[in-house]
């Protein structure tokens, strides 16, 4: 059992040739929708190098040189920000960023350690939260891990700052095994119990964490069959010896860039879960792996995800080279269920299908048509086709291959070539592009 | 799986070839006022309390010096218990529903549970939306109920849809405003905006080509469409008999009214309201979930009565239910954390009212928690045999005997 045979590597041949679709499928899983040029650069690179690329440009983003970026754009966010501003600082960073990929792992580690704003209530320490994630976030999850019990955000979401000796709160120790480390099934409710008496002895104080000695349970506990004097490290030490734990994380990171639809195989996750292990909890490389393999690439894999809002919203902006301002499009991602630094839960966002329904549909489609109409008070004209197209002569070829990579169904395509006949100019170029993004193609990633 | 063609079978309802999901086929040409098959099935509307709402400050034991000595600081004050009958009376913030029960139209189930009870939301939570203590959970027990008889639900609200409601035939729409559900084309006139309707409806209907997720967004698209259709053809200027309190379930219970009263024909209306999981800072006689449950009490009364004065009232039920209940004994945070066994409520004007069943000991606990007396499918039982007009063990299987909840 090794991880070539259930991660083989993807190399294009003739059997399994290198396509414009799959480049795209490779750039919206890795990202939030590619450019034309992002595109034809990915098809002339070749799936590997495409991915080397991509990984170093997210490994610089992890730069320290990075903080003071965040202190300046810290000190533009007022302490009492509300939450769309919020959500409007990070939609920004991926409308204006160049590391796609660091930004969705970002995404991905936000949905997972799932704390809201609604109850922290204070920007900083969110924005405190996001650092940690991004410092992290392709690196070392034992260290991600253990700077999540004391980060000051997720102490005030699950009450860690109320717990302490003699009274100690479970939500935090629940949590971290539930929902951060190991599923339902891996511990029992006295591992909880036990665990939550480690995190003791934290109070918000002045808008700061304070740890009082005497208010922190220093006996000795006894969580998954082990006793000892435990602290918070230890009980995150605990949880990551558990061989459930890395099987854990290989479930979530399949799920997140993989497929809504299929589980990973046993095979695949054991696999997976040793390498993971075996490199420490390096998240690169265990991306690495599962990102390069064919079968990321391969048909049950490909369109089986259903764009979030944000990858929806942000890969039309990019597509057509836009520059629309963040807060905005922030209110309009929360209607369709995505308010970034809110998750709905601490289990985060269901996701997937979950995505969709018909108040969701058709906010995305109205959201379309806001962006490229060229009307709407708050987007204008900074996202318009007819400025992206530049007199392109076949508008259907160009927009059917930018959002599709040309694959939709051949009575779709002829529908929509036939509007375009109709109305070639214009606002009928506009409402040709509203009409590809209404597509449920388009919906998928 | 039923495939979306079997949809294209029904008639078509506004002539832009769209297909109809089921029940909306059955009213595709009824005006709000014909009378037609459908027009005195009864109805469930349920409203999901999220979070794990405390029972035991709900509906509240009245003489008990062990709830006294659980509750130091969140204890409701005994004489501020608005009395139901001499042991047990409910949390003052809920005047509306104490007149309800006076008025025959509500019934509290004692202690309700299940076997092994999770502590986890998103368990327990899905245990209540399946009806089912299984590990595999896919289908809801009123998607599965809508399976049986057919009939048609909506999701009101704009959180995710439940899990209960899946696994009927159709997709239940998620509505969260009537005014939201218009969809906007970018065009010079009627017709190029009717043009570009119709090509988008059309598109929805391709082939998926077996990808089960084209095929789901496919299907979510043509019930949008279909439902878009009929709510725009629903009398806008609805007034309510009695005016709903502004808060967020109210505004959702007003929405269901409405649609109630617009004899859509569906048969189960599923909201939720949030903020229940009162880890911290509970309170008791006020406070945060005094809040709550003056919103929920407030929103639901409203709801009854409207219905009522429309002639709406026995054939319409709200069952109220939440994860689990909360731990006996107050936590060091002046709250409480995840427990089990607090009560079901239910309104309307079929049901026999009063108060069913036997609360939990305070005294005999298991690990802090109250031990329920009664397994919540016994509670479905009676809802789908006698509201939803299916048999129980297709839904939840056997061996759970309905409770009487309701009247003849």
């Amino acid at each position: 059992m090794n991880i070539d045979q259930h991660w083989k590597r993807y190399e294009p041949s003739s059997a399994n040739p290198w396509t414009l679709a799959k480049a795209g499928h490779l750039l919206r899983r890795t990202g939030f929708g590619p450019t034309t040029s992002e595109l034809q650069q990915a098809l002339n690179d070749g799936p590997q190098p495409t991915l080397d690329r991509l990984f170093s440009e997210a490994k610089h983003s992890t730069d320290a040189a990075q903080a003071s970026e965040y202190a300046a754009r810290e000190r533009s966010l007022p302490r009492d920000a509300g939450g769309t501003q919020l959500a409007a600082w990070w939609l920004h960073r991926i409308l204006n960023g160049s590391k796609p990929l660091h930004e969705k792992i970002c995404l991905f580690w936000h949905d997972h350690f799932a704390t809201s704003i609604v109850k922290v209530q204070q920007a900083r320490f969110m924005l405190g939260h996001y650092r940690l994630l991004s410092e992290l976030a392709l690196g070392d999850f034992r260290k991600l891990v253990n700077g999540m019990s004391f980060d000051p955000a997720m102490m005030i979401w699950l009450d860690t700052v109320e717990s302490r000796k003699g009274k100690p709160n479970e939500n935090y120790a629940r949590e971290l095994m539930e929902l951060f480390t190991l599923g339902i099934g891996n511990y029992t409710e006295a591992d909880i119990r036990e665990a939550a008496r480690a995190f003791t002895g934290y109070e918000l104080l002045n808008n700061r964490i304070v740890f009082s000695p005497r208010k922190h349970d220093d006996g000795d506990k006894t969580v998954f069959g082990s006793t000892g004097n435990w602290n918070g490290d230890d009980i995150v030490r605990l949880c990551l010896a558990k061989p459930a734990c890395a099987e854990f994380i290989v479930r979530k990171l399949y799920r997140f860039f993989f497929s809504d639809l299929a589980a990973p195989t046993d095979d695949r996750v054991r696999t997976a879960a040793a390498l993971y292990r075996e490199a420490n909890y390096d998240a690169t490389t265990l991306l690495q792996a599962m990102l390069r393999s064919e079968h990321f690439f391969s048909p049950t894999v490909y369109r089986r995800k259903v764009k979030s809002p944000i990858e929806f919203a942000v890969g039309i902006v990019r597509g057509l080279e836009g520059n629309i301002g963040a807060l905005p499009l922030a209110q309009r991602l929360e209607n369709l269920g995505q308010q970034l630094f809110a998750p709905p839960s601490v289990k985060g966002w269901d996701g997937g299908r979950s995505w969709l329904n018909a108040q969701t549909l058709l906010l995305r489609g109205n959201l379309a048509s806001a962006l490229t109409s060229t009307r709407d008070s708050a987007f204008t004209d900074r996202c318009d086709p007819v400025k992206f197209l530049k007199g392109d002569v076949s508008p259907v070829d160009s927009l059917t291959k930018l959002f599709l990579q040309d694959d939709l169904p051949e009575s779709a395509k002829d529908k929509l070539a036939a509007y375009a006949d109709a109305h070639p100019k214009g606002d009928g170029i506009r409402s040709l592009t509203h009409l590809i993004c209404s597509l449920p193609e388009f919906q998928l990633a | 799986m039923t495939h979306r063609r079997d949809f294209l079978k029904t008639s078509t309802l506004l002539g832009f070839g769209a297909a109809v999901p089921g029940f909306l086929g059955k009213t595709a040409f009824a005006t709000p006022n014909a009378d037609k098959a459908g027009a005195k099935e009864t109805i469930l509307v349920v409203v999901q309390l999220t979070g794990g709402n405390d029972g035991l400050n709900t509906v509240i034991p009245r003489k008990d010096a062990e709830y006294v000595k659980l509750r130091p600081t969140i204890g409701v004050p005994q004489d501020d218990v608005l009395k139901l009958n001499d042991d047990y009376g409910l949390h003052p913030m809920m005047e509306g529903a104490a007149k309800l029960y006076a008025d025959g139209l509500m019934t509290i189930v004692h202690g309700v549970g299940y076997p092994n009870p999770s502590q986890s939301h998103f368990r327990s939570m899905d245990i209540w939306n399946v009806g089912h203590l299984r590990e595999s959970i896919t289908e809801g027990w009123l998607g599965q109920a809508m399976f049986q008889n057919k009939a048609g639900a909506f999701h009101l609200g704009g959180e995710t849809a439940p899990l209960a409601l899946q696994g009927g035939t159709v997709k239940a729409p998620s509505i969260a405003s009537l005014a939201e559900f218009q969809r906007k084309f970018l065009s010079g006139n009627a017709a190029d905006a009717s043009e570009q309707e119709s090509l988008v409806r059309s598109t929805s209907n391709g082939e998926a080509g077996g990808n089960d997720l084209l095929d789901f967004v496919q299907r979510t698209a043509t019930t949008t469409y279909a439902a878009g259709d009929r709510l725009k053809l629903l009398n806008k200027n609805y007034e309510a008999k009695q005016p709903y309190p502004t808060n967020g379930l109210g505004g959702k219970l007003k929405l269901a009214a409405q649609l109630i009263d617009a004899n859509l024909g569906a048969r189960i209306y599923y909201v939720s309201m949030d903020g229940f999981d009162t880890h911290a800072g509970q309170g008791g006689k006020a406070g945060a979930h005094a809040n709550l449950l003056g919103e929920f009490s407030s929103a639901v009364t409203a709801f009854v009565r409207d219905l009522e004065a429309r002639g709406h009232g026995k054939r319409v039920t709200v069952l109220a239910f939440s994860e689990f209940g909360r731990r006996a004994k107050e936590n060091g945070s002046r709250g409480t954390d995840h427990g089990s066994g607090a009560p079901l409520m239910l309104f309307g004007g079929g049901l026999k009212g009063g108060i069913v069943g036997e609360h939990p000991s305070l005294t005999k606990l298991h690990e802090g928690n109250l031990v329920h007396t009664v397994d919540f499918r016994r509670a479905y039982a009676s809802i789908l045999k006698d509201r939803l007009g299916v048999e129980p063990e297709k839904v939840i299987g056997k061996g759970h005997d309905p409770l009487p909840l309701f009247a003849g």
